[in-house]
């Protein structure tokens, strides 16, 4: 005797499924894909926009910073050469340890 | 993946030139130039916004003062000799030899006093403000001389 449970593993296991073949389906996958690829730079751009106009603001802004603090460094090292230069001229005290 | 390298390229070629103009922006070289040619004059010149009737008369300043700073540095090394004699004689006469340090320390305190008096005629010969950011930096130099001496003033005390 063929207990329902038994009917139900019948038909499972006989069950064929025969979908009709989508002669679509490759050139739509390709198409999906191509979707997420932008086209060109430009593209690719705008579609991250508000993040690469934070990045460069950000290194623009370093960079300008750098380039300014470095130059004032520079322009302090180069004060303090010619001021010691100056007063070495100047200063006897220091002018007769080094014609000694 | 192309795209973002190309990007990050150009992020950062726009970096180094705003980095390179900023740079060249904030430098100054006429005070560089001087330091090249190591001359002084030219820096004050530069860096004290000096007229040419403002540079000639400090120009002569400084010229009589050579002088002064001559006649200074001899006292200073003759003292110095006696003093060293005396430390190199055995069994120095320490009363001497006090007097003998006391003498330079005179001179010493002299020389700097001579120096301030110097350079606050060198200022009283610019503007105002001009004047005051020289005596701001030159003052504190003087009165650290002393202390520091020679060799802290990165210079070749071989020659």
């Amino acid at each position: 005797m063929n207990s329902p449970r038994n009917q139900l593993s019948d038909t499972l296991r006989d069950w064929r499924v025969t979908p009709p073949a989508d002669p679509n389906f490759r050139h739509q996958v390709w198409q999906r894909l191509n979707r997420q690829i932008p086209a060109s730079w430009p593209a690719y751009l705008r579609g991250h926009a508000v993040a690469w106009m934070l990045v460069t603001l950000l290194t623009v802004s370093a960079a300008a910073l750098t380039g300014h603090a470095t130059a004032q460094a520079k322009v302090r090292a180069d004060r303090e050469t010619m001021v010691v230069s100056y007063l070495v001229d100047l200063d006897p005290r220091v002018q007769a340890v080094l014609k000694r | 993946m192309k795209y973002l390298t190309r990007t990050l390229a150009v992020l950062v070629l726009l970096a180094a030139i705003t980095g390179f103009v900023c740079y060249r922006m904030s430098c100054d070289p006429t005070l560089h130039a001087a330091v090249l040619k190591h001359d002084t004059m030219e820096w004050m010149r530069a860096d004290f916004n000096l007229t040419d009737t403002q540079f000639s008369a400090i120009r002569d300043l400084h010229n009589s003062y050579a002088g002064t700073c001559e006649e200074h540095c001899r006292m200073i090394q003759e003292a110095t000799k006696a003093r060293n004699a005396l430390k190199a004689a055995q069994g120095g006469d320490s009363a001497a030899m006090l007097a003998a340090e006391q003498k330079i320390q005179e001179l010493r305190t002299h020389c700097e006093t001579a120096i301030t008096r110097h350079v606050h005629q060198v200022a009283a010969l610019m503007s105002p403000e001009d004047g005051q950011r020289y005596l701001a930096l030159v003052l504190p130099k003087i009165a650290d001389f002393d202390h520091q001496a020679a060799p802290d003033l990165h210079l070749n005390h071989s020659s």
